[in-house]
């Protein structure tokens, strides 16, 4: 090592004049009063820094991505790779609603109700109908019509000629 | 707005005689006394100062830089431990904020300092002119120096800072390990790698005299 720092030594002696390059005189005399001033003025505007802090997030991420831009792929990597699940999992054909009216015993009942010709009330309209106007009521779209049933005649397509 | 003088001087840069009298400022300050953090603030802005100016060559955005660096040590100061003396966790605050500060500007500028044109380096009468001590030799003096810190500015962040701390400021290896939180390994071989660097861009002008 100590061949090395021979080798280097005009180098040091070069660099060593970076030392002198400083500031004009008096320059430092009031360095610290303007970081100081700088700190009181923070101090007293606290409510500006809450306000600005929300965004402050936002502004602390981009500046990620623009500090390491293997950062911002990974993001995109996981965000895509999200967004692949989410659609390879609505497209599967036993992700429906299937299992919640498997395990709803009500609208099992209300599904039952349907298929004897009837619709009854279901008792969430009664929980969230506060008005009796039937512009503003949440009843269902049946009950406009003043009839309780529903006529339903089952519908057959033949593709024979005779 | 840069100044040589003839003559470097030995450096200066070492702890503090009392420790236990900074340990109180800092206690004081961290309870909000904002006299104790200016005294503070005074002992070391020269340091932190040249440091950031030495990595950005840019007195403007060292003036920012410092006192950025000692606003943010000044918010974060709660959490400052004493695991470290405040001279080292200081330097790291301002070290971390003048590399995010370079990296930002690199890529806004989306230019590269490789593809300037360093071909004055070659040029004899320059060469001549700073070699040989001839009336004109500070006036060459201050040209060398601004293509002292081109060829700085050419060095990677982290080897820059390895060979300011180093070379300019006086820095041990132990304190700039400390510093950039690493070994004294990587910093020697960093420093190494940035010699070898800088002696090769600038291998005209480090003719003996």
């Amino acid at each position: 090592m100590n061949e090395n720092e021979n080798n280097f030594e005009s180098l040091r002696r070069l660099l060593a004049h970076k030392r002198h390059e400083t500031p004009p005189p008096g320059y430092f005399n009031s360095f610290s009063g303007q970081i100081i001033a700088r700190i009181r003025a923070g101090e007293a505007s606290p409510a500006r820094n809450d306000s600005s802090s929300d965004i402050s997030w936002l502004l602390k991420l981009l500046q990620a991505f623009e500090l390491k831009p293997a950062f911002a792929g990974a993001f995109a990597s996981a965000l895509s790779l999200l967004l692949v699940l989410g659609i390879v999992y609505a497209e599967r054909p036993d992700s429906g609603p299937q299992p919640i009216l498997q395990t709803d015993g009500q609208s099992l009942g209300s599904i039952a109700a349907m298929s004897s010709g009837t619709i009854s009330q279901p008792p969430m309209a009664n929980d969230f109908t506060t008005s009796n106007s039937a512009a503003t009521s949440l009843q269902p779209v049946a009950s406009l019509f003043g009839s309780q049933n529903v006529f339903a005649q089952p519908v057959s397509f033949s593709t024979s000629g005779n | 707005m840069t100044m040589l003088m003839a003559e470097p001087a030995e450096l200066t840069d070492q702890e503090p005689a009392v420790p236990t009298a900074e340990m109180d400022l800092v206690r004081r300050a961290q309870g909000g006394d904002l006299e104790a953090y200016d005294e503070l603030i005074k002992r070391y802005q020269e340091r932190i100062y040249a440091t950031i100016y030495h990595m950005t060559s840019n007195h403007e955005d060292a003036n920012d830089l410092a006192q950025d660096a000692f606003i943010k040590a000044f918010q974060a100061l709660k959490s400052f431990k004493g695991g470290s003396s405040f001279y080292t966790w200081l330097y790291r605050i301002a070290v971390n904020k003048t590399i995010n500060f370079l990296k930002q500007r690199k890529n806004r500028l989306h230019m590269s300092l490789n593809d300037l044109d360093f071909n004055a380096e070659n040029n004899p009468d320059l060469v001549a002119l700073i070699s040989d001590k001839t009336p004109r030799r500070e006036a060459g003096l201050k040209e060398l120096s601004e293509k002292l810190n081109e060829a700085l500015l050419k060095l990677s962040e982290q080897h820059r800072l390895v060979m300011v701390l180093h070379d300019v400021q006086g820095q041990s290896h132990e304190q700039i390990a400390e510093v950039m939180d690493c070994n004294i390994g990587t910093v020697r071989s960093r420093l190494f790698y940035a010699r070898q660097q800088m002696q090769a861009w600038l291998t005209d002008y480090l003719k003996p005299t």
